[in-house]
């Protein structure tokens, strides 16, 4: 994949074409203004969720916890269980939808302030100015030799950027085992092997992505960079920069007249290149490197406000605005389109079946197994058995007791050795079970039925599984 | 190089995950059976397990899709032009010989 061959015209030309450039370190220039404080407030939020969630208690027990070891899911009120696979499906797909309809209204909003990558770089990058400066100095440190002052600087950025790696990966482990536990062994140095090792290799990924990679992971990594643009179309909103308005570029006095000397308004004084993470020129047009992140805009204003221009030249805008179809006003009648509608639609119709779906939820399951070394046998008085374990999973927060029953033959009968059948909170018992039926009611090899299981003190607990009776 | 191996380990990274989430959901690791023993007693284990092999076996068939990617070319002719050749290389001076 490094090369990209071509066949040469002579011995000169070049033979192999690097696909991807050498990497130059980008080191951003800080940026204020509304957008860099939307992205702060983003920050905040995200990690106060991603930080904070694992703590919360609901009803006793962790309120979001994806149990791996007990197989089970808690999120608040409802538990899942590997059966309801379903739910997890549905969830994506809503998801999925979710971020097709905003990309395609307002463009890499995901990217821009809420992806964790763009969301730990940020952080990432507050340590490096907090210790190592602005991005001048910065760049100045790189160039320098190693001394004192160098070791000092990095190690204290890499001891820092390590707790936060470290804290992230606690969390990020805590999300699948119970947290409480999981920090009471860390006190103790007591932490599992395995939990150990995604503590780490979470914490490793952060420090890595946050700290190195960087924009590399969303030029070269990120599946979602390569496909956005599918949702995007003329009237979606991207970060752009108004070429009818800035061209030509060129510096200039603040005070001549500039319109007079034919120039643009854009004074070429590049500040929206230094402050893009990605390292791309903006004024090239859209490009697929751009994460949406807006800093280009809030730099170009801060400088059209110091030339006393209108602000804007860069602007969350649309391509028919840019083209002149339709004025920066009229954006917000043109998000009701065709394509926003269906993914609304679609969006509205699958959580509509989902909500749904959780509220008439039973929380009872019954798998039946049949007993594989005996697929039927005839009793003393000439009656025929089949043989099966019934696998019943209360998936409520409270007791149940059930009664069984059996259907599909005549005068079929259920024999249990157990006397009651109950099964505490989220518990998942095991029943043996034999069905037995007189073989003159008996017609065919084998026969259709349902095992009935029915809560005795709820009406509406109830699952029918069928299964096969085996004639002999 | 580098961006070879990233190629391959990255792809298989998340297809790795996806395929561990889907088969640990269909089949509890604990009653997993090989002839006749508990293949693993723990489901933490399991699951790390199961995401590395599943990774080992996608990074083989990316390996093999980077193997049969290689042009005609490639295979054929050194890719170097011949001044860029490593020392010591018999053709390095042949400028005849390049591509």
């Amino acid at each position: 994949m490094t090369e990209n061959k071509q066949t040469p015209a002579s011995s000169e030309a070049p033979i192999e074409q690097q696909l991807y450039a050498i990497r130059q370190r980008i080191q951003p220039r800080a940026v204020h203004g509304v957008f860099a404080n939307w992205r702060i407030a983003m920050v905040l939020l995200t990690q106060l969720l991603y930080y904070g969630l694992p703590w919360l208690k609901w009803d006793g027990h962790q309120a979001v916890l994806f149990d791996l070891a007990t197989r089970k899911f808690y999120v608040f009120g409802l538990v899942f269980w590997p059966q309801d696979f379903v739910y997890l499906t549905g969830l994506l797909i809503l998801s999925a939808l979710g971020l097709f309809l905003f990309t395609a209204i307002a463009g890499r909003l995901w990217c821009g302030y809420a992806c964790p990558q763009t969301v730990y770089t940020e952080i990432f990058m507050w340590v490096e100015e907090w210790l190592e400066g602005d991005h001048l100095a910065r760049k100045k440190l790189d160039k320098s030799p190693w001394n004192a002052e160098k070791l000092r600087k990095r190690g204290a950025k890499h001891l820092v950027w390590f707790v936060i790696a470290l804290w992230t990966g606690f969390t990020f482990v805590g999300y699948f085992t119970p947290i409480q536990t999981l920090a009471a062994e860390v006190m103790q140095f007591n932490l599992g092997p395995w939990e150990t090792f995604w503590i780490l290799f979470y914490g490793f990924a952060t420090w890595g992505n946050a700290g190195f990679m960087r924009e590399q992971v969303c030029k070269y990594m990120c599946p979602y960079a390569r496909f956005q643009s599918v949702m995007f179309d003329s009237d979606t909103l991207t970060v752009t920069y108004d070429t009818s308005r800035g061209e030509p570029r060129g510096p200039r006095s603040k005070k001549i007249d500039y319109k007079a000397q034919g120039l643009g308004d854009c004074i070429d004084c590049g500040v929206c290149v230094q402050v893009c993470p990605t390292g791309i020129d903006i004024r090239n047009g859209l490009q697929y490197e751009c994460i949406g992140c807006a800093a280009c805009i809030d730099a170009c204003d801060q400088i059209m406000d110091k030339m006393g221009y209108p602000r804007g030249l860069i602007r969350y805008t649309t391509e028919n605005v840019v083209k002149g179809k339709y004025p920066d006003s009229g954006i917000l009648r043109h998000v009701l389109r065709p394509r926003t509608i269906i993914y609304t639609v679609l969006m509205a119709v699958i959580g509509g079946a989902f909500v749904w779906s959780l509220a008439t939820r039973v929380p009872l399951r019954v798998d039946v197994v049949r007993d594989r070394a005996a697929l039927s046998k005839e009793t003393d008085d000439g009656l025929i058995e089949n043989v099966y374990r019934l696998q019943i999973i209360n998936k409520d927060a409270r007791v149940h007791r059930y009664t069984l029953q059996a259907r599909g033959i005549d005068g079929l009968r259920v024999v249990t050795a157990a006397r009651e059948i109950s099964a505490a909170p989220l518990e998942t018992i095991d029943v043996p079970v034999s069905l037995v039926a007189d073989p003159v009611a008996l017609k065919g090899r084998s026969i259709a039925v349902t095992f009935i299981v029915q809560s005795a003190d709820d009406p509406r607990i109830r699952d029918d599984v069928s299964t096969k009776f085996f004639n002999r | 190089m580098l961006q070879r191996t990233i190629t391959i380990l990255w792809p298989s990274f998340l297809v790795a995950g996806v395929a561990d989430v889907i088969f640990t959901t269909l089949f509890d690791p604990l009653e997993l059976m090989y002839r006749g023993e508990a293949l693993i007693e723990h489901r933490v284990a399991a699951y790390t397990i199961g995401f590395f092999v599943f990774w080992l076996i996608c990074i083989s068939s990316s390996m093999l899709t980077c193997y049969f990617q290689r042009s005609a070319d490639e295979i054929n002719r050194c890719p170097l032009p011949a001044p860029k050749r490593p020392e010591g290389c018999p053709k390095r001076e042949d400028e005849s010989d390049c591509c």
